[in-house]
């Protein structure tokens, strides 16, 4: 479980956010709405470990997160930990099987291993039969398809997805978040979902919605 | 056009203004090397024209001269004055000798013998001008007095009415400054012709005999009819008063041409920095470059817009590299007096010659070097895929050269290396060295894609993403790893051929200094006939005590083609029998076998006249194909007439000192057939345990003035030999400096531009949960990776170019050989150093990468 308590975040003297307090179980997708430069990102960054915070705590299944060395962030990011971004970010010189099995690659996991986990994730994603392809060659839906892939392929207990459908059309989208959701559940990890689109945070299982005040329920 | 102009300023020079110093670096480099070929051309040029105006001045309106071999009898002047055809004669004796300066040091000094009742009609600068406070009728007659020209004023200081001190043989003549000539060039100095014959022991000699000739008449002509006539002298010839300067030309020019080709390498290595610059620039604009395309400007523009960048860079480095040239050639002029190591114009003082088709041909090459290294980026600009580029997805797609093209060249290069030389120069083989060069480089993407298609990591997230990196961008690792094979190959070939050479010349100088005290009073063979050493001081220091034993030298320079500089003839004790074997002894390094001596008994009794055994070097045999078993015939005056020496070649030496060609026949037979008894050097063998400064200062006291001979022990020989040798190889220190800065340059421009592409990747990463030192870690790798297969290559490729170099044109540039040796501690240094270098260059990158927010990377548009 995430739980999150009283998390700030200033830049100079304003603070951007302040008094931000949820929790998310494991299988739950939370989707923080809110307008834009509320600091949305920077709450998942800060979650993450990968944005310093000025006060408040992060903890994920008893783990305090914030007071971790950069080291000991970076493993535990590597181990429990995916992100989905907007821009896809899928290296471009590494095919679609060499781009989901990054992490796994990175947590060193046995061969046969891993590429049973790539098929299978693949699978899920929908994108079987396209293992070799280059990214240059895929749709915008695709590639954010071999993103979650991606992210979910070392079994992550926190997923971390900013605006992961602001690239895609209505339909790509829906699927997207249908996919994350399906995805979520069945791996059962704890999702926040950060985006503007009131559509996508329909699919989510709670909505919350972040305010410079705190984050209230949506 | 206008469109261009306005992108230079509006895109360019924003560019410019952002990047100053790598511009800037760009600039001098091709500065640095348009300076070096400039310069080196400026101070060659000069003095060239120095000498030839010195030759000009010396001959003034003389139509031609017959030329004697060393002297002929003054009864030739008379001869010739009857002669059909002739306008004016007038006969000159030319010594090669010293005087002293105002401190007592010995200056060179060119003496002319000359009559001055004919030399106003033939060459009116050299005749005497007597001084006002010296008037009187045939004040030129006396001799004891002589003229100097403005170079021996100078460099003796002395003024009118002083008295100077000539050296002739071991002796001095206290003579009085009489006058002026006006002839320029190097030190010189007329007086009477009696006067000189009688202090130089050349009474009834002539040197030569200038000539006015009637209008119609030629040279060949003339020399035709005479030649059958009584008076003749043997050997003799008619000489075109321009063949004196052109010999010198043909002379030194190899060894310019070497030099020039040493610049251009500079300049080579300058369009590489420009290549590596550029590259890193158009890799950094490339968003900026696809959205222009977005915005309409066409492929040709964007290769147009590069390519212009680079024609600025190479004009303002041309633009600067001249006034630096000119500078540097002027101090160079200043300090070193127009000899750049070789020796080809010793004495003179050119003054600079500037000459604006010159600098435009060097700027121009500025220019060239410039856009040939901002080609390849221009290509890249050009063939950008506009849309792919815009995502961040690559698309850069440059047709490099057809995969042959590498192993063609190289090939070229291997048969370009067996084509001998082209009127005396290596053309062929610096083309070979070009080509193995380019060749070599051409040949890196195809060993990168090979290197890269055997490597296939599956289980090392490193190796993933380094390999899948550089598959993608299989360019830029190109670009790495040529930058370190172009200037690692350069800077092995220089180490490996000055190596070779700078330990040649140290074995050699071990062969040929077996003495333990050497001696001499002329210091080149063209005044060994001004000064030299009598007989009777040579047997004086022969009973000297502690004087095992003396071995007498006598050096004389002999023309055996007019149109190369004269050999020199050196007669030394060859058969010595110590060792006891039936063959001579040359002691001399020899290269390849000797004949026997039963070979020289053959070719006498097959000849039916006397032959002497020789032994010749391998600039003689290499001009003059005077290989072991052939017989050179030699014409030498003597005090018994002109003589014919035939010489049979017993074998082949190595002489690093005299580039031309040299003999080396037995004293003894030389003196039985000759007659003459002088002795230019002497090696002193002491016996074991002689105190050699003793043996020095007892020598001192054997002549009348003991600061006429020079005294020197092989050590000091040895180390100012050196010390000589590293000074005209300083140019090739600086330009492996020079090659290696630029291609660690290169190497660093290169992994910058690979990082920054790759920040959102190392953004990305760190999501991942890599930290930042492994992020570090990760890019040094790949750096060393990289430079390490560029370092092998390069090594390789430097060893080929260095065999082409030290095998090839060497001999064919400086007619001497030597062995390739391979200075395994350096070139093993220079690679490690290289790949520290890289590795360093990369980390320091990625580094400077992954110190931007890895948030704010990811935020990014890719």
């Amino acid at each position: 479980m995430l739980k999150v308590q009283a998390l700030g975040k200033q830049y100079g003297q304003t603070w951007v956010f302040r008094g931000v307090s949820f929790q998310v179980s494991r299988g739950e997708l939370v989707a923080v709405l809110g307008e834009s430069g509320v600091g949305k990102s920077t709450l998942l960054n800060g979650l993450a470990g990968l944005d310093s915070v000025q006060e408040g705590q992060v903890e994920l299944d008893d783990t305090q997160v914030l007071g971790l060395s950069e080291q000991s962030l970076a493993h535990w990011r590597r181990r429990h930990v995916g992100f989905v971004f907007q821009a896809f970010h899928v290296l471009p010189h590494l095919s679609v099987s060499q781009n989901v099995a990054l992490p796994l690659l990175l947590l060193q996991m046995p061969r046969a291993e891993r590429e049973a986990r790539v098929c299978d994730m693949l699978q899920a994603v929908g994108l079987e039969g396209l293992q070799t392809r280059e990214p240059r060659t895929l749709s915008g839906g695709q590639l954010q398809r071999v993103a979650i892939a991606r992210a979910l392929v070392h079994r992550p207990t926190l997923l971390l997805a900013d605006e992961p459908t602001g690239n895609l059309d209505q339909q790509s989208a829906e699927r997207i978040i249908s996919l994350l959701r399906q995805q979520v559940h069945t791996l059962k990890a704890a999702c926040v979902l950060v985006t503007h689109s009131k559509a996508a945070a329909q699919a989510a299982d709670r909505i919350l919605q972040l305010r410079a005040d705190g984050i209230w329920p949506g | 056009m206008t469109l261009l102009f306005t992108l230079l300023r509006e895109v360019s020079l924003r560019e410019w203004r952002l990047h100053p110093w790598r511009q800037g670096v760009g600039v001098l480099a091709v500065a640095l090397g348009v300076a070096l070929a400039f310069s080196v051309h400026l101070i060659n040029e000069s003095a060239l024209a120095e000498f030839s105006s010195a030759v000009r001045s010396a001959t003034g309106q003389s139509d031609g001269a017959l030329q004697c071999p060393q002297f002929c009898d003054d009864r030739v002047w008379d001869a010739i004055q009857t002669q059909d055809g002739v306008v004016a004669a007038s006969a000159v004796l030319e010594v090669d000798s010293y005087a002293l300066d105002a401190q007592g040091k010995r200056q060179a000094l060119k003496v002319l013998g000359l009559d001055a009742l004919t030399i106003a009609s033939v060459a009116p600068e050299l005749l005497p001008r007597v001084s006002e406070t010296m008037l009187d009728r045939l004040g030129f007659l006396d001799p004891q007095r002589l003229f100097l020209n403005p170079a021996a004023l100078q460099v003796l200081q002395v003024r009118d009415g002083q008295t100077v001190e000539l050296q002739a043989g071991l002796g001095l003549r206290t003579l009085t400054v009489a006058g002026t000539v006006a002839a320029g060039g190097t030190a010189l100095a007329v007086m009477d012709i009696a006067g000189a014959q009688e202090h130089f022991e050349a009474v009834g000699r002539i040197s030569r005999v200038e000539l006015r000739l009637q209008t119609g008449r030629t040279l060949q002509a003339l020399q035709n009819q005479w030649r059958a006539q009584p008076w003749w002298p043997e050997g003799a010839r008619l000489q075109a008063p321009e063949e004196g300067a052109q010999r010198v030309s043909t002379a030194s020019r190899a060894y310019r041409v070497n030099l020039t080709v040493l610049a251009l390498v500079a300049l080579f290595v300058g369009a590489f920095l420009v290549f590596s610059i550029q590259s890193l620039s158009v890799s950094q604009r490339t968003p900026s470059l696809a959205l222009l395309g977005v915005m309409g400007l066409s492929a040709h523009q964007r290769l147009g817009l590069v390519l212009s960048e680079s024609l600025l860079m190479g004009a303002a480095g041309s633009a600067l590299g001249l006034l630096l040239g000119a500078g540097a050639a002027g101090l160079a002029l200043r300090w070193l007096a127009g000899d750049l190591g070789g020796g080809y114009f010793p004495g003179i003082a050119p003054s600079l010659q500037m000459s604006p088709q010159s600098a435009a041909v060097f700027g121009t090459l500025g220019v060239l070097a410039a856009l040939t290294g901002g080609w390849s980026p221009a290509r890249q600009a050009q063939g950008m895929a506009v849309a792919q580029a815009l995502k961040g997805l690559g698309g850069t797609d440059v047709r490099s050269l057809p995969p042959w093209a590498g192993p063609a060249l190289v090939a070229a290069g291997a048969l370009l290396a067996l084509v001998p030389p082209w009127q005396g120069l290596a053309l062929a083989a610096y083309a070979a060295v070009a080509c193995l060069l380019l060749g070599g480089m051409a040949c890196v993407p195809a060993v990168v894609a090979m290197l890269l298609h055997r490597l296939q990591p599956r289980d090392d997230a490193r190796l993933v993403l380094a390999l899948g990196r550089a598959r993608h961008e299989r360019q830029e690792a190109t670009v790495a790893v040529a930058g370190v094979v172009a200037s690692l190959s350069l800077a092995v070939a220089l180490t490996v051929m000055v190596a070779s050479f700078r330990t040649g010349v140290s074995q050699w100088l071990d062969q040929v200094l077996p003495a333990d005290l050497y001696a001499r009073t002329a210091t080149s063979s063209a005044a060994s006939d001004g000064a030299y050493l009598p007989l009777a001081f040579v047997q004086a220091a022969a009973a000297l005590e502690g004087v095992q034993r003396v071995e007498a030298a006598r050096t004389r320079p002999i023309v055996v083609d007019p149109k190369r500089p004269a050999v020199s003839l050196v007669a030394r004790p060859l058969q010595t029998g110590a060792q006891g074997g039936p063959g001579l002894e040359p002691r001399l390094p020899m290269v390849g076998p000797t004949l026997p001596k039963q070979a020289l008994q053959a070719a006498q009794a097959s000849s039916g006249s006397t032959l002497l055994a020789g032994y010749v070097t391998e600039a003689m045999e290499m001009l003059y194909g005077a290989r072991p078993g052939t017989t050179l015939q030699l014409t030498l005056a003597t005090e018994i007439g002109t003589v014919r020496l035939q010489v049979f070649v017993m074998g082949v030496w190595r002489d690093y000192a005299r580039q031309f060609g040299a003999v080396v026949v037995d004293l003894d037979e030389y003196r039985a057939v000759t007659g003459d008894q002088r002795v230019n050097d002497i090696a002193i063998h002491a016996h074991r345990g002689a105190d050699l400064d003793r043996l020095q200062g007892a020598l001192r006291a054997l002549a009348d003035r003991a600061s006429l001979i020079e005294f020197a022990v092989p050590a000091q020989i040895r180390a100012l030999s050196m010390r000589i040798f590293d000074r005209s190889f300083a140019v090739t220190y600086y330009l492996q400096a020079l090659a290696i800065g630029i291609g660690l340059f290169g190497i660093a421009a290169s992994f910058s531009a690979q990082v920054l592409a790759r920040r959102k990747e190392f953004g990305l990463l760190t999501h991942l949960g890599l930290t930042r030192g492994q992020i570090v870690g990760i890019v040094a790798a790949e750096g060393a990776a990289w430079t390490a297969a560029g370092a092998v290559a390069g090594l390789l490729l430097g060893l080929a170019v260095s065999a082409v170099l030290v095998h090839v044109v060497n001999p064919q540039s400086f007619h001497w050989t030597m062995d390739w040796v391979l200075p395994w501690p350096r070139l093993i240094g220079l690679c490690v150093c290289v790949v520290l270098a890289g590795s360093i260059a990369a980390a320091i990158s990625a580094r400077a990468a992954v110190s931007t927010d890895a948030v704010r990377s990811v935020k990014e548009d890719w």
